[in-house]
């Protein structure tokens, strides 16, 4: 007799389309078990394929039915998920797609795909609330230079060399003008993505303010983040941030007694 | 330790509420529609945002009833800690009537299958499920409901009849059964077994909450067919019919209309739930006659 961890095992197996036989073995049925497995695995496969699809709708849109269909196959062969909180489901799929060869002509697909990753994770983030700014003022001038924050879960940034909020806006809704204007080498960008009550903001980020919030959203200390940056109004941009509620809490860079202080 | 399923029923009254997807958002919003209560998946809550201050909105106007599809019970590895803590959380957010998950497991090695998996009906199976429950009971500090599955497959090893395990894991664990009305049929129909025995031998005590929906019928290659339970359809009348008699056997219970593929307008779904509504109230009248007679 199987035990429960191998009939789960095979059946597992079986899913994932790797070993039929150990799992008919186990199996009572008068019909081709297969036919009858075929049914949890069609289930199981549209099911993360529509997840994929509700996670990565402009990379759908613009790729087509079929070919994500195709693309969606590959990737839940490889990565299948380990939670059924599918929300979050494809974090690597960008990753995938970078090295999916029938992609390989839409340069801009693994961005495009990072850029709803993105907006995936601000609209799932938790509902933390933002930095009590009372706080930080309460803290001594003279330790301000080593504050450091901690970004709100719902705030990233990213980087591409090619307009992906463009492509991603023209395609969500269906502006074909919009797409044709879109011009592959106007330059790199950066990019800010955000939960602004229920609404995804998408927004560019010019150098010098882009260098501030990567300095200050990967966790380095004030006075660093503003030399990084090293614009005059960066004290502006920072005070931006504050008030947009793009930190949750912050510490003093690390000393013997390092301690975080909360909202 | 904790309420029994017979007391968390009561939360809910003995009338149809419906499932909660993301189509009829805005609809319940605007114009509540008359039913009991809303069941939502909880997997569906579990991120911040709009989602959530939605639910917050909706149960404000009804009951919420959270039933969850991944948390898979059957796992003889137990319950990924991580996902269990994220039922708590909306658990504890939503302050639900009732907590309900599936007597079936989808997590093998860690990855998720993302389809509720058939068991084998044996002691070794049965012992597995009663510790995940239990778990799961404490972690949550309330009782549960677990729903009979709609099965594809029977395993060689099987010793136990379906109506049996359910019936243990109630009585070891002191859950509640979550009666599927549409599963028991399916699974009567591609198995042989007789659905009016399969009620007949549930425990009427442990029944918190009977599920209805719709299921479609699949031709297979070699001329068998199967019953599929899709939730895409309107519940047929054979359902309707073994509903029925699940109320006299039951009492009323509180009864929820599933759609999942396809959903319809709003009012095709409460059309379902008024006519369920309708079977329990012709039940009461019955069992009233037969009290006065």
């Amino acid at each position: 007799m199987s035990t429960l961890h191998e009939v789960q095992t095979a059946m597992r197996d079986g899913l994932l389309g790797v070993g039929d036989p150990a799992l008919a073995a186990v199996l009572a049925v008068a019909l081709t078990p297969s036919n009858r497995i075929s049914i949890y695995r069609n289930t199981s496969r549209s099911t993360l394929t529509k997840a994929l699809r509700l996670n990565f709708p402009a990379v759908e849109r613009l790729v087509g039915e079929d070919f994500f269909a195709v693309a969606a196959d590959a990737f839940i062969a490889r990565e299948p998920p380990a939670t059924a909180w599918l929300d979050l489901y494809g974090q690597g799929f960008p990753e995938f797609l970078q090295g999916f060869a029938p992609a390989a002509a839409l340069v801009y697909l693994p961005d495009l795909a990072r850029l709803e990753r993105a907006v995936g994770r601000a609209l799932q983030a938790s509902d933390l609330e933002p930095l009590d700014l009372g706080r930080l003022v309460s803290i001594d001038a003279s330790e301000q230079a080593r504050v450091r924050f901690t970004p709100h879960p719902s705030v990233s940034l990213l980087s591409s060399p090619y307009p992906v909020d463009a492509i991603w806006r023209a395609v969500l809704t269906r502006d074909d003008a919009a797409m044709a204007a879109i011009d592959l080498g106007a330059g790199a960008l950066h990019l800010l993505i955000e939960r602004r009550s229920s609404e995804i903001e998408v927004r560019r980020l010019d150098e010098p303010q882009w260098r501030l919030a990567e300095a200050l959203f990967s966790g380095k200390a004030l006075s660093a983040a503003l030399e990084a940056c090293g614009d005059s109004v960066a004290t502006t941009w920072l005070a931006e941030h504050l008030s947009a509620g793009h930190f949750t809490k912050f510490r003093l860079e690390a000393t013997p007694s390092a301690t975080e202080r909360g909202s | 330790m904790f309420p029994t399923g017979t007391q968390a029923r009561h939360s809910i009254p003995a009338k149809t509420g419906i499932g909660l997807r993301f189509q009829h958002h805005e609809a319940v919003l605007e114009m509540p529609p008359a039913v009991a209560f809303m069941e939502v998946h909880t997997e569906n809550y579990m991120g911040g945002g709009s989602p959530s201050r939605y639910l917050d909105a909706v149960r404000c106007d009804f009951p919420i009833s959270l039933h969850g599809v991944g948390l898979s019970l059957g796992s003889a590895e137990g319950v990924d800690p991580v996902h269990l803590d994220r039922v708590r959380q909306v658990a504890e957010r939503i302050e639900p009537a009732l907590v309900s998950e599936h007597v079936a497991w989808s997590v093998s090695g860690g990855t998720y299958l993302a389809d509720l998996l058939p068991l084998p009906m044996t002691e070794e199976a049965l012992d597995v499920i009663c510790r995940n429950v239990d778990h799961l009971q404490s972690v949550l500090e309330r009782t549960v409901l677990v729903e009979n599955p709609s099965t594809y497959v029977q395993f060689r090893h099987s010793t136990i009849p379906e109506w049996e395990f359910m019936a243990a894991v109630a009585a070891r664990t002191g859950c509640g059964i979550l009666c599927d009305i549409n599963n028991i049929f399916v699974s009567s129909k591609n198995h042989g077994w007789d659905a009016y025995a399969y009620v007949a031998k549930l425990p009427p005590a442990v029944i918190g909450e009977i599920h209805l929906a719709g299921h479609s019928v699949r031709e297979l290659p070699d001329g068998g067919t199967l019953r599929i339970d899709d939730h895409g359809s309107r519940v047929i009348d054979d359902v309707w019919s073994l509903y029925a008699e699940a109320l006299r056997r039951f009492g009323p219970v509180p009864t929820l209309i599933e759609w999942d593929t396809d959903v319809p307008p709003l009012d095709v779904l409460v059309g379902e739930a008024h006519h369920a509504d309708a079977l329990i109230s012709a039940a009461k009248d019955e069992a009233r006659r037969v009290n006065a007679a």
